[in-house]
């Protein structure tokens, strides 16, 4: 169990990332996980100063466009790029998009982190 | 107005040990932008980590890094820990933190004799790294291994540290204190070194903050975050206070790992002398309840992030591990525009790059 999540819709992510971004919270990490037909996703952030985690977490279906935060929190570039390739998180508008190969190669198995499909086709196939 | 150059930097590059690439556009000696390029050393430890059963991937964590293994493996057994939960036996939880400290003192131990042959001054890196060799010993001393120790085991640790070890180690600790501490006194007051590093790559408070850094490079800014402030393990007990910087460049993180250094092995000292008797494990009853857990660590580069959820049987359902290098990359984007050419090695360096940590 973890504490301090709020469960929040794909509309209010920005404004509740936002007043993390106004508290001068500094942003941890996010994690992705696959529920199977949907992705959830958990923002964590520390709240400065001091050692207090809180977290966003936000559930979408697996087609489902999601905003990026990187134009609150531009250190979410590399988790988003990360998630949008290993998980095929829809993330539209990362201010740098690594077109899904930030860790992966060209020849790399296809959104790898999937419970279904993870040995799948090859990104050229 | 100039021509605008893009140069690749790295990713093979004298002072990177590891593979990253930064593409730098640059006017004249200036750099204008910058945009990192990872991925070269991706490995798929967290696929293969759902994959393995639980107990194995203190292993496969270990190899995540090869300079702060020994806490990837401590801070694997205490996500998953958490999971159950499982309280782990207080002679166990200091011998985690004094490997925790000599795994921190022999990488800044590291990350200095880098800074110094960055700066071309080869006897003091091998200065530095001399007197890293008496660190390792002590690792391989203790757990058996200098390098992926496999020390720590999901309730407890594997081997206990014994009477006449413990004296060796005070005693060696205590010599190496001694070293760095003069050696330190040299380079923190060198007039190259200082030339080299004040002023360069400054990152103030709130930019520090909002980039999301993390351990020395956050702490250099003047912001006291630490997760060693969590009193976990046995921190606290040992009265642990963060080492804060305010000047934000390359200057003040060295001198951020130069105190650590020392005060790692003060706590190490600390740890030895207050060490309680008894067990150093208990066993985990059943597999990881379908739970999730979160648990931060210090390691040398900064705070490390495990995430794990189990699902009831011997495999986790997720781990999900976010090492400091990875929160520090993207402060690169604003530490090196506008900064001269020649300093971006040493801006670079001065996060202490681990791009092993970050790919994963």
């Amino acid at each position: 169990m973890i504490e301090n999540i709020k469960e929040v819709k794909k509309d209010e992510l920005l404004a509740e990332v936002k007043k993390f971004a106004d508290a001068k919270a500094r942003f941890v990490t996010a994690v992705c996980n696959d529920l199977g037909d949907k992705l959830e996703v958990t923002y964590f952030f520390n709240m400065s100063p001091g050692m207090e985690m809180h977290g966003l977490r936000m559930t979408v279906g697996k087609d489902e466009e999601v905003p990026s935060t990187t134009g609150i929190f531009l250190t979410t570039v590399l988790i988003e790029n990360e998630m949008k390739e290993m998980f095929g998180l829809k993330v539209k508008d990362i201010a740098i998009d690594f077109g899904g190969h930030m860790l992966l190669a060209q020849d790399s198995p296809v959104t790898p982190m999937l419970k279904t499909g993870a040995a799948g086709g090859k990104g050229g196939e | 107005m100039a021509p605008r150059t893009v140069a690749p930097f790295g990713p093979q590059h004298p002072v990177l040990p590891e593979p990253i690439q930064l593409k730098i556009t640059y006017e004249d000696e200036k750099v204008v932008d910058v945009v990192p390029a990872i991925g070269y050393g991706h490995r798929g430890i967290e696929k293969a980590c759902e994959l393995n059963e639980y107990p194995k991937n203190i292993y496969l964590c270990e190899r995540i890094c090869g300079i702060c293994s020994c806490i990837h493996g401590i801070s694997y057994c205490e996500v998953v820990e958490r999971l159950w939960p499982i309280d782990v036996p207080p002679r166990a939880k200091y011998l985690r933190t004094i490997w925790s400290e000599m795994s921190r003192t022999h990488s800044h131990l590291l990350w200095l004799g880098l800074l110094a042959d960055a700066f071309g001054f080869e006897s003091m890196f091998m200065q530095f790294w001399r007197i890293r060799e008496k660190v390792l010993d002590l690792l391989e001393m203790t757990t058996g291994q200098r390098v992926t120790q496999s020390i720590s085991v999901v309730g407890g640790v594997r081997r206990d540290i014994d009477d006449e070890q413990k004296k060796k180690c005070i005693e060696v600790l205590r010599e190496v204190r001694k070293e760095s501490e003069a050696l330190i006194n040299v380079l923190a007051n060198d007039y190259t070194v200082k030339a080299r590093t004040v002023g360069k790559g400054v990152l103030t408070k709130e930019q520090a903050i909002a980039l999301g850094c993390t351990g020395p490079h956050l702490r250099a800014s003047g912001v006291k975050e630490d997760c060693r402030m969590q009193g976990l393990q046995a921190y606290g007990d040992l009265g642990f206070e963060p080492i804060v910087e305010k000047d934000g460049d390359c200057y003040a993180r060295t001198l951020v790992r130069c105190r650590e250094l020392l005060q790692a092995i003060d706590l190490q000292l600390e740890a030895f002398s207050k060490m309680p008797e008894g067990e150093i494990a208990v066993r985990p009853k059943g597999n990881p309840p379908a739970n999730e857990a979160v648990y931060r660590a210090e390691q040398p580069r900064g705070e490390v992030f495990y995430y794990a959820k189990g699902n009831g049987t011997r495999n986790l359902e997720r781990l999900r591990v976010r090492t400091p290098t990875y929160a520090n990359i993207p402060s690169l984007l604003v530490m090196l525009p506008g900064c001269e050419l020649p300093d971006v090695p040493v801006i670079v360096l001065s996060i202490d790059p681990c791009i092993s940590c970050t790919e994963r």
